[in-house]
């Protein structure tokens, strides 16, 4: 039975992580609470939201944080987060330049890339075999049946995208676009809801749908099983979701968090890591210790030169609550049809 | 005796299999070879196993247990007096009382939880000026838990009484009881079935409550619920199907037990 304690005093012996499921390989943690005599504790959380809402409401203490990229200003802005000490992170090397320096966290000053997933059209061989174009699902035939994501920016970011903006954009007239061409997506016979990656998932192993917009991540944990299920990214280029490491301003134990990170840099840490969850590493090291299964998916890692062209964008926060609105309104009204 | 209509019993089934199907498909698919419940690869008893190791589950299987048993316990010993005191006493304040008790049960979860979380946070807050603070953990899930239960053991309490009287404790008074023994022999053995339905229901909402308990938890302290509905993100691995299995074996145990105690015994 436990009782009621003050804030646990920064004793160096536990580190309490806040993450999304199935995201840390148990042996990780093993390892590392043998190498520094410390104990791990890791909560889970089930949307950025949700785990906002939590710490903005205090009474939950937490070290690291693996928010998603588009929440680490609103985060810093929550005057939740404490700057990174780069003299603990030696390991920062390993990451691959195409993913320092980040829009949503310029000069990493709060946050270090974790693990990423590019948004791709996933598809049953046995079924159908798309080319890889969003085409397959914006375009003007109604052949196919397909899932979009059910989350408003990687619909309308991939909408975007199709029609050759950037993902992130604020143009009224661009965005417009984007809003026609999903309100004739959404009236296609062949359009089957929205749903998660999980969901997705299954209808494409069950064979029930042709395509589905999906985290590549979601997907590859299920191609291993059943190599018939196949992910592609789209040449139009696509979206890219970053979850990042931040420590917490009331951190109790800052020192071993910092200590933590590092080790998730190690190249061969962030080869088990990605060989556990499945979802790409941004750790350049990292790469060549990959499984084997990995190394021969080609849309694990996107080209480099898609992040530098254009191709391929971060999801960031939206630039003002104009815009804001403009994405808030398309979404509603494609989810309430 | 009455037949029943055949097309009232085909209804019935049709209601029950409506009700138990589900539960037989998640069963069923603990038993699958397959990570992904959308196609059956072949039989294995292979998740029961990654199940036992799993040191996360049986946390949050412990913190379920506990907060579950201690917040029954508190809010139904103080929701039968609750609902005692509603039977038993006339007064404006009565309808007051009474409509604050069936407030915590129209909230929707999730005002409830946030709040909760703000109020602790005002607690926390003042306590902090004093010099001692506190983390959200056992002890403000056990009292969230604790407000939400009364309600529902006064109401069933109350509920249970409602067909008796005044007269009921005067007649004991008459025949020469204490207030002590009028309270224990009387009043008490007839709201008991109210108290028992009433505890089970305390204790079931506890077991399944997610919302929350998730804003009202600290660091370190996940029950099976949370542990479960944050799985959604990456899909519900089979080891959670066997969890799930085994929880239903346990009730259903439970209740046949129950039952054969509460049988009536046949007269020698």
């Amino acid at each position: 039975m436990k009782t009621a304690s003050p804030v646990p005093p920064g004793d160096g012996r536990t580190l309490r992580v806040f993450i999304w499921s199935e995201y840390m390989d148990p042996d990780i943690v093993k390892a590392f609470e043998e190498q520094t005599g410390a104990r791990v504790i890791l909560d889970t959380f089930e949307s950025n939201e949700a785990m906002l809402a939590k710490l903005q409401g205090g009474g939950a203490t937490y070290d690291l944080v693996v928010p998603s990229s588009y929440v680490v200003q609103t985060m810093v802005r929550a005057g939740l987060l404490q700057p990174l000490d780069r003299a603990r992170l030696p390991n920062l090397k390993n990451v691959a330049p195409e993913f320092l320096n980040p829009p949503y966290d310029p000069g990493n000053r709060y946050s270090v890339p974790y693990q990423y997933a590019a948004t791709g059209l996933a598809y049953n061989k046995s079924r159908y075999v798309p080319r890889s174009s969003w085409a397959e699902i914006f375009g003007p035939e109604d052949r196919r049946s397909f899932v979009l994501l059910d989350d408003p920016r990687e619909v309308i970011g991939a909408a975007l995208k199709y029609l050759g903006h950037s993902a992130n954009t604020a143009d009224v007239a661009q965005l417009r676009a984007a809003r026609d061409l999903l309100r004739r997506t959404v009236a296609k016979k062949g359009f089957q809801g929205f749903d998660g990656g999980p969901g997705t998932r299954n209808k494409l192993l069950a064979r029930q749908i042709d395509l589905g917009q999906i985290y590549v991540g979601d997907l590859l944990i299920a191609t291993e099983e059943n190599p018939q299920v196949q992910v592609v990214l789209p040449r139009e280029g696509t979206t890219i979701s970053m979850d990042t490491l931040v420590v917490l301003k009331r951190s109790p134990n800052p020192a071993l968090a910092h200590r933590f990170i590092n080790t998730l840099l190690d190249a061969e840490v962030g080869a088990r890591l990605s060989n556990y969850t499945y979802y790409a590493t941004p750790n350049a090291a990292a790469r060549p210790l990959l499984d084997d299964f990995l190394k021969a998916v080609p849309a694990l890692n996107p080209p480099a030169d898609w992040l530098k062209n254009g191709k391929l964008n971060f999801i960031d926060e939206l630039p003002d609550r104009r815009a804001q609105r403009l994405y808030d309104r398309i979404w509603t009204e494609l989810k309430s049809r | 005796m009455t037949r029943t209509h055949p097309l009232l019993a085909a209804w019935a089934w049709l209601v029950y299999a409506f009700l138990y199907l589900p539960i037989l498909v998640l069963i069923v698919f603990s038993f699958n070879e397959s990570r992904f419940g959308a196609e059956w690869t072949g039989f294995t008893t292979k998740w029961y196993g990654v199940l036992l190791g799993r040191a996360d589950v049986r946390a949050a299987l412990g913190h379920t247990l506990q907060v579950a048993l201690l917040s029954t316990l508190v809010s139904t010993v103080l929701g039968t007096l609750t609902g005692l005191g509603l039977w038993r006493y006339t007064s404006r304040a009565r309808a007051a009382l009474s409509t604050l008790l069936v407030l915590p049960i129209v909230i929707p979860d999730v005002v409830m939880g946030v709040m909760l979380l703000m109020f602790y946070a005002a607690v926390r807050a003042g306590l902090e000026r004093a010099g001692w603070t506190f983390d959200n953990g056992f002890w403000t899930v056990l009292l969230a838990h604790v407000t939400f239960q009364i309600s529902y053991v006064a109401l069933t309490v109350r509920s249970r009484l409602s067909g008796y009287g005044p007269e009921l404790e005067e007649a004991a008074r008459d025949l020469g009881a204490s207030a002590w023994q009028s309270f224990w022999r009387v009043v008490l053995p007839l709201a008991w079935p109210g108290v028992l339905a009433g505890a089970l229901l305390a204790f079931t909402l506890s077991l399944d409550d997610f919302v929350v308990t998730y804003f009202t938890s600290g660091s370190g302290f996940q029950t099976l619920p949370v542990l479960i509905y944050t799985n959604v993100k990456r899909g519900v691995t089979p080891d959670i199907n066997a969890l799930s299995t085994l929880l239903i074996l346990v009730t259903v145990v439970a209740v046949l037990v129950a039952n054969a105690l509460l049988r009536p015994r046949r007269k020698a």
